[in-house]
């Protein structure tokens, strides 16, 4: 099961659409990527943050904030620990980058 | 490292004279100070009050001794000692916003001004009318000029700008040099002609520094990336998302080192790979003082669980030197090839002198290629 959540997440990130201005495309990806996220066990997210790179972490912080946006129920929590470790990795630049980019997810 | 308090306000810019005894800075108003240094004090010799608007940018010629001074009034000054007191001579730059950055080339027979009139104002002395004129680079900036740095050949100069991006410019004016030999950044160099551009980062470029050989430039940006192109690789341009806060100013202290700072209120080493054409981060440079702990009574750690939701003791206080972020670097010794000090100024009002052997062996891990 935990490789299932941690293979999920990977392909969530790659699949990631970079360049494409459709908003039904991002809403889909955000999408899925919520759900990849707030399936993962609290104890889970600290590996999953570490299989990333530098752009991954990146990524991975875009799509922590658009899921701030739209909190669902328990969703804050879960994003809340993923920002925490995301945070250990990634720096405050990690967060700038969120703020300046400007190519939402 | 020598840390000197000057004000209790930021200082806006800052400049050395030719053998660092004397330092130029702004006050964050409209006037220029400059400090004399005496033994370990530093005491102010002259007050330069011509500007009406908070000076932005100043740059000290070291053969000519001449100060140039840009502002938010839309002017520029060249400021000539004659005995004791500095004159100034107003430079028409044709602007309609504030002027941001100045310098001096390196010949100091021209200077360049960047503003928010979103153009470089290239600025050079006519002998017959005896007044300095000014011709303007324009395309393709589309937004202020905050930072500028000339190559050494007197003729390139790159530019970091609010539109994201630096470029590189000719700036040959044919009425005071000859026509400049090939560089790895191009051979034809017409005035204005733009030599390279940097594809979009995501962040106002806040300053841009040549390498001492004039082949890689590098810049930092607000989206907390620090980049260099270097022209012996074809221009190639390695990025650096940093961990950090966003930098401010960045110089290089040997071909492969560059120091950068900004709102970490810290100056940080970088290497570049040149055979990777990669960036790395090599470490912070301030050494942190020890903080004394002093034990929390319960009532005290009650109180922090209730104020701050934690009961550690960390102190709530910056343990760098520059308690405010720091805003400009200068090379002061060394040039930028072999830097053996350099200077920082920031919004602390602080000047401190920082020397890279000290630093060398005081910090264990530190590589300087």
């Amino acid at each position: 099961r935990t490789g299932e959540a941690l293979r999920a997440f990977h392909a969530a990130i790659r699949s990631s659409p970079g360049s494409s201005r459709s908003p039904a495309m991002k809403e889909q990806a955000q999408g899925t990527m919520l759900k990849v996220l707030t399936s993962f066990k609290s104890s889970e997210i600290e590996q999953a943050v570490n299989s990333l790179d530098r752009n991954g972490v990146d990524l991975l912080m875009k799509y922590i904030y658009k899921g701030f946006e739209k909190p669902t129920e328990n969703s804050s929590a879960i994003l809340l620990q993923w920002h925490e470790k995301a945070l250990a990795v990634g720096g405050l630049g990690s967060i700038v980058r969120v703020l300046t980019a400007r190519k939402t997810v | 490292m020598a840390y000197h308090s000057f004000l209790l306000e930021p200082i806006s810019c800052h400049a050395w004279n030719k053998d660092r005894t004397q330092i130029a800075l702004c006050p964050n108003n409209h006037e220029v100070h400059i400090y004399r240094k005496d033994g370990a004090k530093w005491s102010k010799i002259h007050e330069l009050k011509e500007h009406n608007g908070q000076v932005t940018g100043i740059d000290w010629a070291p053969e000519s001794n001449r100060l140039v001074t840009c502002g938010t009034d839309r002017n520029a000054y060249v400021w000539t000692l004659k005995g004791n007191v500095w004159k100034p001579t107003l430079v028409i730059l044709r602007i309609n916003r504030a002027a941001r950055c100045v310098k001096w080339s390196p010949k100091e027979n021209k200077f360049a001004v960047g503003s928010g009139s979103r153009l470089i104002s290239i600025c050079y002395f006519e002998q017959e009318n005896d007044w300095w004129v000014c011709k303007h680079i324009k395309k393709p900036i589309r937004s202020t000029v905050l930072s500028l740095d000339w190559h050494p050949n007197n003729i390139l100069l790159a530019a970091g700008s609010c539109d994201f991006k630096c470029r590189i410019f000719s700036a040959y004016i044919k009425e005071v040099e000859e026509r400049p030999s090939p560089t790895p950044w191009g051979s034809k160099m017409p005035f204005g002609e733009l030599m390279f551009e940097s594809s979009s980062s995501c962040g106002w470029v806040h300053s841009v520094c040549f390498s001492a050989s004039g082949s890689r430039v590098a810049w930092v940006s607000h989206d907390s990336t620090l980049c260099l192109a270097d022209a012996g690789r074809k221009m190639d341009v390695a990025t650096l998302c940093t961990e950090t806060l966003p930098l401010l100013a960045v110089t290089f202290i040997t071909e492969n080192s560059l120091v950068a700072a900004g709102h970490d209120c810290c100056p940080m080493l970088f290497t570049y790979e040149e055979s990777q054409g990669a960036l790395t981060f090599g470490g912070k440079l301030d050494v942190a003082k020890q903080s004394s702990q002093r034990g929390l009574t319960a009532r005290e750690r009650f109180q922090n669980l209730d104020k701050k939701a934690s009961s550690d003791t960390a102190n709530a206080t910056l343990d760098t030197l520059h308690k405010n972020s720091i805003s400009q670097i200068s090379v002061l010794v060394g040039g930028k090839d072999k830097c053996s000090q350099f200077c920082t100024t920031g919004m602390d009002g602080g000047m401190s002198i920082w020397d890279v052997k000290s630093l060398e062996s005081a910090l264990k891990d530190l590589k300087i290629k």
